[in-house]
Parts: C-alpha cells; structure tokens; sequence
C-alpha cells in the first residue's frame, strides 16, 4: 500500500511542478513532509526536506533547460528512507536518511531524462491537436493539452516507488550487516547538510552571496556558542 | 462642410466567468509542454473559452485558435499578463478594430521580456527565498514553518499572477511601463544574497544539530564542509559528486575520530 501512496503523491507532485499550479507544493521542503506523513513518519519527511530543498534550490526550469527532477527524487528518497525504517522498526534515523540519499538521490536525473522524453512525446500530442482542428473540433484541439499530464504522472509515479524498494531492500540488508557504520554515517548527514547548504548559496548566483553565506553562518555558529555557554554558565 | 464622424465602434468586455475560466486554465500552461511549439498547446487551451465568446462564427473562430498555436514560451506566471493582453487584442480584433495579425505581434512581442523578467525574478529570487527559509523555518520550529511558507508564498503568487493577467487584459500595450515601475530585478537581487544569508544560517544551525546528534565531531565536520563545498561547487564540481563527497568525507572524519579516541 505504501508503494501505491508513493506512486500518487509523485505523480501528483510531477504534475503539479511543471504541468498545473507551480506553487511550491511539489518543492522538497513541502513534497518532503507529506510523503512522509502520508507514509506514516512525518518526522523523517522533516528531517530530510530541508536538506533536499537547500541541494536543489537551483533546480529551475528555465527555458528550454530541463534542470534535475527535484519531486520525483524528494519522493524516492523519503520514500526510501521511511519504507527502510519501517522494515527495521524504528523511525526515520540521520543514518537511514543519508543512506536513502545516497541510493535514491540519483532518481532525480532519471527523473530529468523522463522529462526530456515526455517533451519529445508531447510533439505528438500537438500533432493529435493540428489534426482535430482539421476537422473543425475545435474544443476537442484544445482538450488535448491535458493529455501531458498522464505522461508527466505516469514517469514519476513509476520511477519514484522503483527507487524507494531499492532503497528499502538495500539499507536495512546494510545496516544489520555492518551495524558499527550507523554513527559514522550519522556524522555524514551532516557532511551532506553542509554541502546541500553550500549548494544552494552558490545555485543564487548573487555577486554578494559568498560574504552573505559565510556571514550569515558564522554568526549562527557564534549566536548558538554563546547560547551553549549562557546556558552552562546559568 | 462637416465631416461625417466615424461611427464609434464600442468592444464589448468578456463576462467575468469567461474570464475566470480563462485564468484558471491558464494554470495548465505546461500541461504539453513540446519542443515544436513549447507552450503554444497550453496557449490555446486556455485562451480557448475566450475565443468562443468572441467569435460567434466557427471558421472566425478556428482562425483565431490556430493563431494561438503557434509558437509561444514564457515564464508561467508572467504568461498571464499575455494572455490577458492577447484577449485585449482579439475583443478588438472581433470589433474589427485591429488586423488578425495584431494578437500574435503583441504575444511575439513581449514573450521574449516577460519570460527574462519572470525566471530572474520568480524563479531565481523569489522562490528559492521562499525555499530557504522554509528550511531554515523547519530546523528551527518543525512543520509549522512549512504551513506559514507555503501560504504567504501562494499569497504572493496567486495575486501576482491574477494582477499581471487583469494589467494585460485591461492595459494591453500599456502593460510594460507598469511593469517597468515595480522593478524587479532590483527586488531580486536583495532576495538571492537574503536566501544566500539563508542558506548560511541553515549551515551553522546544522553544526549545531550536528553536534547534539553525533558529537563534537558532526558539528566541525559540517562546518568544514560547508567551506569545502562552496570552494569545490565555485570551481565547477558537480552537484551530486560533491553531495558524496561530502558525505564520505564526514562518515571518513568520524571513523578517523574514533581510532584516534580507541587508541589512546
């Protein structure tokens, strides 16, 4: 049942991205929770989405560029990573979310080359609409539009639940066998964190954006060390 | 002698419901998206309702809706304020007010500026704001973050997008001046280096997330790679090596950390 709940949500985020609406309800940081709730773990889904977001804050369609799937890879990776933990009884943990970003992450640019073929179907569904206007049915013409949907839907639908079992197959087999990785694996959530950050600053490409984004995290880091030793001083 | 004045041609406004059916399949702009004609699919589709309210006449008609399939790309919130403005052309063009070319010169015309003006602004800028601070609202409060963002960024997209399709309606060529005054690449500028801040803000509450979790080690780990990963993505690497790289690369120090403590 879980592989189904995966296949509508990342069809409906697939088309909600590109085909209808566009309003953010597909981005990693909203799609990320929702998957997850809807898989029963909301609090993996919260884990994981800022991070997704902050990896593929550039991934825009300009143009004619087809820039990675960001839906269909929030949807497998926590996806994955909820169905890996329900297999091993726990909740959504740093070390089954980094693993699930390792196996399903490159969904994504499954996800792209889908897209790249869905464009080059859709060729057709123009061609389907010149002919309906040949014959006068002008409304009928129109209508063919929807059509893209289904495809957009059906790529991600397919793809993202395919990820997610591959996921959930491999990670719990991995970490029951070499279970001494769980903290390493851990600390390398937050390696990954770190470069998700440092990707999404540099996707901006404002000219000031380095001194803003070393700035801004070093007073973080300084406003949450005094915090510590307030706190220990009290 | 006086001149006989030229009887005076009076364009009948679209119903409000032809109007709003109109925007509402105007949200269904990238439904086919194709190389050949790229949005002209989702063009017709939504100006389609218009059409048949203005042209009584099936063959008028149908030579309106092949117009519109020709090739058309564009940002698509900012196509709204085309499409207004293209039906702004054919009430015109129905009162026989403008040559049939006049719809397609103006959507020609604009497509090109609208759609620059529209990916550095909502989808460079205004968005990827609304991204980072929905990631740093969530390590920060949880999904309450999420709720707030989504609706405040919807606030802002939904009556943009309604606004910049009534300008087009109502203005048509005069559409660009208005645009003009609200300058938006100014705007957008100061929203990339506040996401960029954003972003940076998310990386130092990650190194302290990071050693709550898992140590002292996760905490300099990730504010070494934060430094790391910029220099690497800055010189041209790739997005996913460097995800890997680093992810490695943490997982490596704390084995390395372990050891180390294990040997002493």
């Amino acid at each position: 049942m879980g592989y189904v709940i995966l296949g509508l949500l990342a069809g409906l985020a697939a088309i909600e991205r590109k085909g209808f609406l566009q309003a953010m309800l597909s981005r990693p940081i909203v799609l990320g929770p929702v998957t997850g709730w809807a898989l029963g773990d909301a609090a993996g889904g919260l884990l994981l989405g800022p991070v997704l977001e902050l990896l593929w804050l550039g991934a825009v369609n300009l143009g004619a560029a087809v820039p990675a799937h960001e839906a269909l890879g929030t949807a497998a990776v926590v996806g994955g990573a909820v169905l890996a933990s329900r297999q091993m009884g726990t909740p959504v943990t740093l070390e089954i979310a980094l693993l699930a970003m390792a196996v399903a992450v490159p969904a994504a640019l499954l996800g792209r080359y889908g897209e790249r073929r869905a464009e080059a179907w859709n060729e057709r569904i123009l061609t389907r609409a010149e002919a309906q206007l040949l014959r006068h049915r002008l409304r009928a013409a129109a209508r063919c539009n929807l059509y893209g949907l289904v495809i957009s839907f059906l790529v991600s639908a397919l793809v993202a639940p395919a990820a997610a079992a591959l996921a959930a197959l491999l990670i719990p087999a991995l970490l029951r066998a070499v279970p001494g990785l769980a903290m390493p694996l851990r600390v390398g959530f937050f390696g990954a964190g770190a470069a998700a950050c440092a990707a999404a600053a540099k996707a901006l490409r404002a000219r000031a954006a380095p001194l803003s984004f070393f700035g801004a995290a070093a007073g973080t880091a300084v406003v949450g060390l005094v915090g510590v030793l307030a706190g220990r001083a009290m | 002698m006086s001149a006989t004045p030229a009887p005076l041609v009076v364009v009948a406004p679209l119903p409000r419901r032809v109007l709003a059916h109109v925007f509402f399949r105007s949200l269904f702009l990238q439904a086919s998206w194709n190389r050949r004609g790229m949005q002209n699919l989702g063009f017709g589709y939504a100006i389609e309702p218009a059409l048949r309210a203005l042209y009584p006449d099936p063959e008028q008609r149908e030579l309106a809706l092949r117009r519109h399939l020709g090739f058309f790309n564009c940002h698509p919130y900012m196509a709204a304020a085309i499409l207004g403005g293209a039906i702004h052309h054919e009430e015109r063009v129905a009162a026989g007010l403008e040559p049939a070319g006049g719809p397609q010169e103006y959507k020609q015309t604009l497509q090109g500026p609208l759609a620059a003006i529209g990916d550095g602004f909502f989808w460079t800028a205004l968005r990827p704001f609304f991204g980072a601070l929905g990631a740093v609202g969530v390590l920060a409060v949880g999904l309450p973050a999420v709720v707030a963002m989504v609706l405040v960024y919807n606030v802002v997209h939904v009556t943009l997008r309604v606004a910049l399709f009534r300008a087009g309606y109502q203005r048509g060529d005069a559409l660009v001046p208005l645009l003009a005054r609200l300058s938006l690449p100014v705007v957008a500028d100061r929203l990339r280096t506040a996401s960029a801040a954003l972003a940076g803000v998310a990386a130092g509450m990650l190194m302290f997330r990071g050693t709550a979790a898992a140590g002292p080690v996760a905490g300099v780990v990730a504010a070494l790679l934060a430094v790391v990963a910029y220099a690497a993505l800055a010189k041209g690497a790739r997005l996913l090596p460097t995800l890997y790289l680093s992810a490695a690369a943490g997982a490596g120090a704390a084995v390395l950390v372990a050891r180390l403590q294990g040997s002493r």
